[in-house]
Formats: C-alpha cells, structure tokens, sequence
C-alpha cells in the first residue's frame, strides 16, 4: 500500500469515529479506483457493485446482528470476532448483543478492560484461517 | 453448535470461549485506528494467531 492509499484509508477511519458509521462512497470522496485499490489491499470491503463499503474492519457498513455500543456510539460488526474488536479499535469498554445463531437467544456481553462478562459463552470459527478472505462476507 | 452446523450442512471449525475469541480481537484489531498503522504482513498475522496458541493446520493463514 503506497502512502497516497495509506492515508485514503486513514482519512476515512477517521470519519467512522467522527460519524458514529461507514461512510459512504461519496461521503469518503474518493475516486472509485482508490477504493478498489483498498479493497484489493484488504483494507476494506466494497459491495460487489462498488455502491458502498461492506466493511471496514472491524466496523461493518450494514446492519448485523452484531451490535455494539461503545464510545458513545452503536455500531455494526460483520462478525463475534469484529464485535469484540470495536472495543479494542476504539480503546474504550464497550457492550456486545448479539443473537445466538443455534437457539436464538439473546446474548448480552459486556467488555470491559479486554474481557468479556460472561466469559463462559463460545464462538465458532467455522472456516478455516487460509479460507477467510476467499469470501470474506461468508466469513 | 452441532445441530447447527448439522443442519447447514457445515464441517465443524474451532469453538472458542468468548473469553480467548475477545483475546483475538484485541491483539488482531487494537491498531486500527491508529494513526500510525501499517498493513500487517502474513507473518504478523500469523504471530499473533501462534502468540495465543492458536495453533494446528486450521489457524494457518497459508
């Protein structure tokens, strides 16, 4: 990733934190190459089509069953794993709720100085490491 | 968790306790917005996946 890409991709981190969400295309007021640059550099996730940003990790750019409220804010996550790290990417505490995808219940979690309460409930991983960016909304 | 993946007709992957998958997160994801960051490589990635002892042929990224 050259510099000119490296800070595209800081400025629009930067207007995550400031709006609370993704930005949009036309809101990061990038040029659609730049953005498929990133994309290509895993440094975010377009929609196929290019119309939006799917992800940009660990934030996602649409609705989830992944919420979390952290600095102020709620947010989306693509996944348990990305919820886990709004917290950790913002430096706050911060409170997971997300639905379990075997019975449907409600799971409430808060994080707090990097440890989640209750400790005790599990994630799956369901593919493995060298698959993840095959299909990365999948995943 | 087995009848689910039973019934998407999904392999089982690796389970871990929130408490080791918010372990992950923090030592994946705490750099995001730094101003200061860099792409991880591969291989830093990969560390951190063996720094937690995440090990074994599913927790290779090659």
């Amino acid at each position: 990733m050259d510099e000119r890409d490296l800070a595209l991709r800081n400025r629009i981190y930067a207007q995550l934190v400031e709006l609370g969400r993704v930005p949009t295309v036309a809101e990061t007021g990038a040029e659609p190459a730049a953005l498929r640059r990133l994309h290509d550099e895993h440094a975010l996730v377009l929609e196929p089509d290019g119309s939006g940003i799917r992800m940009l990790h660990p934030f996602a750019g649409v609705p989830t069953p992944y919420r979390v409220r952290a600095a102020g804010r709620n947010w989306f996550a693509n996944c348990v794993w990305d919820a886990f790290g709004i917290p950790a990417a913002l430096g706050v505490d911060g409170h997971v709720s997300a639905t379990c995808l075997d019975c449907g219940e409600q799971l409430e979690v808060d994080v707090a100085g990097g440890r989640p309460e209750p400790a005790e409930l599990a994630a799956h991983f369901l593919l493995p490491a060298r698959r993840w960016w095959r299909d990365i909304v999948f995943t | 968790m087995a009848r689910w993946l039973d019934e998407h007709g999904f392999e089982p992957g690796e389970t871990l306790s929130a408490a080791r998958a918010c372990e992950l997160a923090y030592a994946w994801w705490s750099d995001r917005l730094s101003p200061d960051w860099r792409p991880h490589t591969r291989e830093q990635n990969q560390s951190i996946l063996d720094g937690l002892g995440l090990t074994g042929p599913f927790w290779r990224l090659t």
